[in-house]
């Protein structure tokens, strides 16, 4: 009796175990195969009526020639544009406050401040955009470091892509500063940091020659500073007018730091500059300014991303939720895209670009043999107004799916009607 | 020498005489016309005479003295009608001295160099509605104007268009009573809350009846309201929330006024009561999250698709720029519409035909036909795409873009 008992145990446990592991793993599915109207794969040609071979969230092969396994799970998008999802190198939105009050913050971390909850990433992701650099805002001189997160996840450690990544420094002069006491207090920093260094230096060396243990760590607070001249955290420096331009390039020169350039509409006019710097630049959302001659008084329209284009600058392209067209990556593209530029290319600003400008390039930007199976799928042509994000996917899972979108429903559909009462006298 | 002289002069007077007896006729080939009063013609050619549409069609012939502007392939609408523009205006346009000024006309105050009017003719706009600011409870009267000529007098299409009521919150700002201060002061201003607002309007409204009625020396502010009684004047009205919007039914039905909605951020709500009454909307400005902006927090609950659903219920809709000169322009505006659920002709109209309509100038712009102002958009491609450009804008028969 007791051994039979035992058995039976045995064996429930056995079955609940199998079940588990079963429920655990449906989600991402092993082996996948998307069969596409077309792709749009970035690293090269389009491609027509092609296969997407997916294995453990991996992309294994692209192209019209595929063969499908028999064991792997066939996802239809024959009347679908898929492509690599959209990719924001510099943001400061999903925060619950962008900027500290302290110029010198260094130390602090934008992963502390994401609020999860932010309808920016659900309305981010039905966007199409599957990464995003969260950075603290332009009001700070060192401002702190960035988070890369992809927009689905209840918590920040279920959003997070790679913590620690780059370093903002904005060169707007904060409240009550000028220009002058704003580079002043950046180079007073650094001088700082690099005594600091020295003398951290000098008592290791001493401990050694005195055959002592050093067990003496570098100062939280001017870690990551440390970290940036040291090339692994990239510098995003942001320069408000043309003005600034010149003193980030040199910070750059002297200190030599990986940095992208985190630009105001008003910097166009160091377009030349920048293009010889051959630094990488993320555009202000605000893609068209009037400018007025201040001798005949007349306005002239500004498309900065073609003056940029045209000088021979890479650059990515950012959002605001001000208004309908530049919420949408897509929208500034099309934009781009009307004044002339290639769609290619343009595509590349939100792909491609900014995957490489925030170094997660190896895994996102493109559809490629290697890379991840990050990918949308489109109603249409991406830069038609009509065409709407249907599916995403990150890493082989199906993350979004519009049909199942109670937000966008309520955001598009009529109010349930109230009868209104008529008036009876 | 002398020769000289006559032969001068000569062709001098023959100029003269020639010139203005022959009318220039322009002829605009393009592969695609949308009329939007009817279909759309395909390789049509559109004549005009003296700023005017003289024949549309196919076939036409094209005279051979006319100037030919060739848009080869591309798509030829009527020049965009924006009722409810950024003022072509220098300074404020709020007068805060009184809160109830119908006599103010903003045909006053316009400025034909104006910045604004460029902008707005890059976007395709060539008619567009301009009234007084929204911090007064009857701020005056609006003009529709085109973006052309060099003095006042030229632009205006149509003087005394519209008169401007503003029901939403905005009448109150900055209305309190100073600290430490007498009530008895120039600053203290009514209305501070909407019981006040509709109070006010209430009262002109009677105060304008009395008026009407007991026949004394007329009060030209009265006249005014009088007019819009007799439905000699239309009435816009801003509301954005539902609330608001039925408040402003609510007045218009005790005085039988004839309303225009403006803005209607939560027009939605309430299509079907819209729809019931026949009063059209001006829909706009739009944007992503309203309640971002400062002075938008009324309108924060929003349905993108609130033209769409409008539309639907049977309710006129126009599609503007909500007077402010950020916005985005009306033809995206119109694009994000479709996009949201709006019907594509429908979204058309409603930035074309259905304000002119609205304005009532409707027999001069929104569509082309036969006899109608030579307001003509060039775009490279559809409309409704945001990768087409605006090529030329034609306004009354010359170009200005």
């Amino acid at each position: 009796m007791k051994s039979r008992f035992h058995i039976t145990f045995v064996l429930m446990f056995l079955i609940a175990f199998d079940i588990s592991t079963i429920t655990y793993a449906s989600p991402v599915r092993k082996k996948l195969a998307v069969e596409a109207g077309r792709i749009i794969t970035i690293a090269g040609k389009e491609i027509k009526n092609g296969v997407i071979l997916i294995e453990d969230g991996t992309i294994k092969a692209v192209g019209t020639d595929v063969g499908i396994p028999w064991d792997a799970f066939v996802i239809e998008a024959k009347d679908k544009v898929v492509m690599p999802g959209f990719v924001i190198a510099h943001t400061s939105d999903g925060l619950d406050r962008a900027n500290e009050n302290m110029p010198e913050v260094p130390f602090i971390s934008t992963f502390d401040s994401i609020d999860p909850i932010s309808t920016f990433f659900k309305d981010s992701l039905r966007d199409g955009v599957v990464a995003m650099l969260v950075l603290p805002g332009n009001n700070t001189l060192l401002g702190g470091t960035g988070t890369i997160v992809k927009p689905y996840g209840r918590t920040v450690e279920a959003m997070l892509i790679k913590r620690y990544t780059g370093l903002k420094i904005s060169l707007r002069p904060s409240r009550n500063t000028s220009r002058m006491g704003h580079m002043q207090r950046f180079r007073r920093y650094v001088s700082d940091l690099k005594d600091y260094l020295e003398e951290y230096e000098q008592r290791k060396a001493d401990a050694k020659e005195e055959k002592k243990p050093f067990d003496e760590e570098i100062d939280v607070t001017k870690q990551s500073m440390v970290d940036l001249m040291n090339k692994k955290l990239t510098a995003f420096i942001y320069c408000d007018r043309a003005a600034d331009v010149p003193k980030a390039i040199e910070i750059q020169k002297t200190h030599e730091l990986n940095t992208v350039l985190v630009l105001g509409p008003d910097c166009y006019k160091a377009a030349g500059l920048i293009a010889k710097s051959k630094l990488p630049v993320i555009l202000d959302s605000e893609l068209i300014i009037w400018e007025t001659n201040e001798q005949t008084n007349e306005e002239e329209m500004k498309v900065i991303p073609m003056i940029f284009h045209k000088a021979g600058v890479k650059f990515a392209f950012q959002t605001d939720t001000s208004q309908y067209g530049r919420r949408y990556l897509w929208y500034q593209v099309a934009t781009v895209v009307k004044y002339g530029m290639k769609r290619e290319e343009a595509l590349k600003s939100i792909t491609l670009y900014p995957a490489q400008f925030i170094g997660v390039d190896n895994r996102l930007g493109s559809i490629e043999t290697g890379k991840e199976a990050t990918l949308i799928f489109l109603t249409g042509d991406p830069l038609d107004a009509q065409s709407w994000v249907d599916q995403v996917m990150i890493a082989g899972e199906i993350v979004y799916e519009r049909a199942k979108d109670e937000r966008l429903k309520k955001l598009l559909e009529p109010p349930l009607v109230i009868q209104e009462p008529k008036d009876t006298d | 020498m002398r020769i000289y002289v006559i032969l001068l002069t000569f062709l001098l007077l023959v100029s003269a005489f020639v010139a203005p007896g022959r009318a220039e006729v322009t002829a605009v080939k393009a592969g695609r016309i949308l009329t939007i009063s009817g279909e759309p013609i395909t390789d049509g050619v559109i004549l005009i005479e003296d700023g005017k549409i003289v024949e549309i069609g196919t076939g036409i012939e094209i005279p051979e003295d006319a100037v030919v502007i060739d848009a080869g392939k591309s798509v030829v609408m009527p020049g965009l009608v924006d009722a409810s523009a950024a003022a072509p205006v220098r300074g404020d346009l709020n007068e805060q001295s009184s809160e109830i000024t119908p006599t103010f006309r903003i045909s006053d105050a316009l400025d034909p160099q104006s910045k604004a009017l460029k902008r707005v003719v890059q976007t395709g706009v060539t008619t567009l509605f301009v009234s007084p600011g929204r911090q007064n409870v009857i701020g005056g009267l609006g003009v529709v104007v085109k973006p052309a000529g060099k003095i006042p007098q030229q632009m205006i299409v149509k003087d005394e268009a519209a008169l401007r009521i503003v029901m939403d919150l905005d009448s109150t700002q900055g209305n309190r009573i100073p600290r430490r201060e007498p009530a008895i002061n120039f600053y203290y201003r009514r209305p501070g809350i909407r019981m006040a607002i509709i109070w006010m309007l209430r009262k002109s409204f009677f105060d304008a009846q009395q008026q009407a009625d007991s026949e004394q020396t007329e009060d030209p502010n009265m006249a005014i309201l009088s007019a819009t009684l007799k439905d000699e004047i239309p009435i816009h009205v801003n509301a954005r929330r539902a609330i608001v919007i039925r408040a402003a039914l609510k007045v218009a039905d005790e005085y039988g006024l004839k309303l225009i909605l403006q803005e209607c951020t939560e027009g939605y709500k309430v299509a079907g009561q819209l729809a019931e009454g026949k009063i059209p909307v001006v829909l706009g400005p739009f944007y992503y999250y309203p309640g971002n902006m400062g002075q938008y927090r009324e309108g924060r609950k929003v349905n993108w698709n609130n033209a769409g659903i409008l539309a639907e219920a049977g309710v006129k809709v126009a599609l503007s720029s909500g007077g402010q000169s950020g916005a985005i322009d009306i033809l995206t505006a119109a694009t994000f519409a479709v996009r949201h659920g709006m019907d594509r002709d429908e979204s058309l109209k409603a930035i074309t035909i259905t304000p002119a309509e609205i304005l009532g100038v409707a027999d001069r712009v929104g569509s082309l036909e036969k006899g109608k102002d030579a307001d003509i958009v060039v775009l490279s491609g559809d409309p409704l795409n945001v990768t087409t450009c605006i090529e030329k804008v034609i306004l009354n028969g010359k170009t200005v873009y």
